[in-house]
């Protein structure tokens, strides 16, 4: 295949079968990988992973169903106009559970820092938060119609969430030594995975324009990745995962201090009252209390003690 | 290993930065659009194309 072909071309006939193979395959290694996920009971840790192959493996199945004529009588307008809505809306749905999987991940990968977890979690947040915000705002323009503002929105809120997924993955990549996990841990394997699927979407937002057929050679390079990607979540389900070694950090690790004085930020204060109490406002019991240790205050020293 | 596997991350995570570069520098000429990684073929056109985008012009 050139590469005139494979950037904007339409796909050759005989590429076809290998496509439509490639799609069985996505759909049979969504459902192994929530399998395997399932019966290693990591749905507790991983439900948003979980839910994000659900999504994908229901999406997928709808949008075959659509794509092949022999299943259904629909006529190519309508059956495209089905097509359109179930991918972009499920592709929506997909990028906010994507959210949550990086969310959960990171969650999971400080787990033995609180503090440090509590304060990247609300960095995190608030991040998400705006990035949500920013996409659908910025996808908005006057001349919209709802189906461009859909693909528009989706779009902004998909490469927010790929450029948070890399920096995560480049983060867990390097911290992950240091947190006691090593690279057959399944919080590396997740961060892979979301890593190399959120840099085959940059590439093909930046470089690959959409052609005006709806089969473009670019599919089989996205099918050989998210099959990569489904195989690689099931293969690190699948096995066994190695346990997590105990953290040992010198008392005067900066990463220490910082996760201490992360442990105590948020904390609710005390609060002492100086003046204009009614004594009607305590309990005769506590007034009690108080007079004795006031007197203890003004009583100096036994002699026995001073001596 | 471990020089294989952060290789491959930086490798990853570069590639992402300068797509995004790159995508942000197209975004000005044109519409910007994502498609999912998936073998399901993403629609480019619009819901109400007459030709239906083609399709069922592979079947």
């Amino acid at each position: 295949m050139r590469y005139p072909q494979l950037v904007r071309g339409c796909l050759r006939m005989t590429s076809m079968p290998f496509l439509t193979l490639l799609g069985y395959l996505e759909i049979g290694l969504c459902i192994a990988a929530l399998c395997a996920l399932m019966a290693k009971k990591q749905w507790a840790d991983y439900w948003s992973l979980g839910a994000f192959l659900a999504v994908r493996a229901v999406s997928s199945m709808a949008l075959v169903y659509i794509l092949h004529p022999v299943f259904h009588p629909l006529s190519a307008r309508v059956g495209y106009h089905l097509y359109f809505y179930t991918y972009w809306i499920s592709f929506a749905v997909e990028s906010v559970l994507a959210l949550i999987v990086v969310y959960s991940v990171f969650r999971l990968a400080m787990a033995p820092l609180k503090g440090l977890q509590q304060l990247g979690m609300l960095v995190f947040r608030w991040a998400a938060a705006i990035s949500v915000i920013v996409a659908l705002g910025s996808a908005f323009a006057p001349d919209m119609t709802s189906s461009k503002y859909l693909v528009a929105a989706v779009s902004q809120l998909e490469r927010t969430q790929s450029i948070l997924t890399l920096c995560l993955l480049v983060f867990v990549c390097f911290a992950i030594l240091p947190m006691g996990l090593n690279y057959g841990s399944r919080i590396f394997g997740v961060s892979l995975g979301l890593g190399i699927m959120s840099t085959a979407n940059l590439v093909q937002s930046a470089w690959v324009p959409h052609s005006r057929n709806i089969y473009c050679a670019y599919n089989i390079v996205n099918g050989i990745a998210i099959c990569l990607v489904l195989a690689t979540w099931t293969a690190y389900f699948a096995l066994p995962e190695p346990k997590r070694r105990i953290i040992v950090l010198p008392t005067t690790s900066p990463f220490l201090r910082w996760n201490q004085i992360s442990q105590v930020l948020g904390d609710n204060p005390g609060f002492v009252a100086v003046g204009g109490v009614p004594p009607g406002l305590f309990a005769p019991a506590e007034i009690e209390v108080m007079q004795r240790a006031s007197l203890k205050m003004a009583t100096p020293f036994p002699r026995s003690m001073s001596a | 290993m471990k020089i294989i596997v952060r290789s491959l991350v930086i490798a990853l995570a570069l590639t992402g930065a300068i797509a995004t570069t790159c995508a942000n520098a197209s975004s000005a000429k044109a519409t910007v659009s994502v498609s999912k990684t998936s073998a399901m073929p993403a629609p480019g056109c619009p819901p109400d194309d007459p030709n239906g985008c083609g399709i069922y012009d592979g079947n």
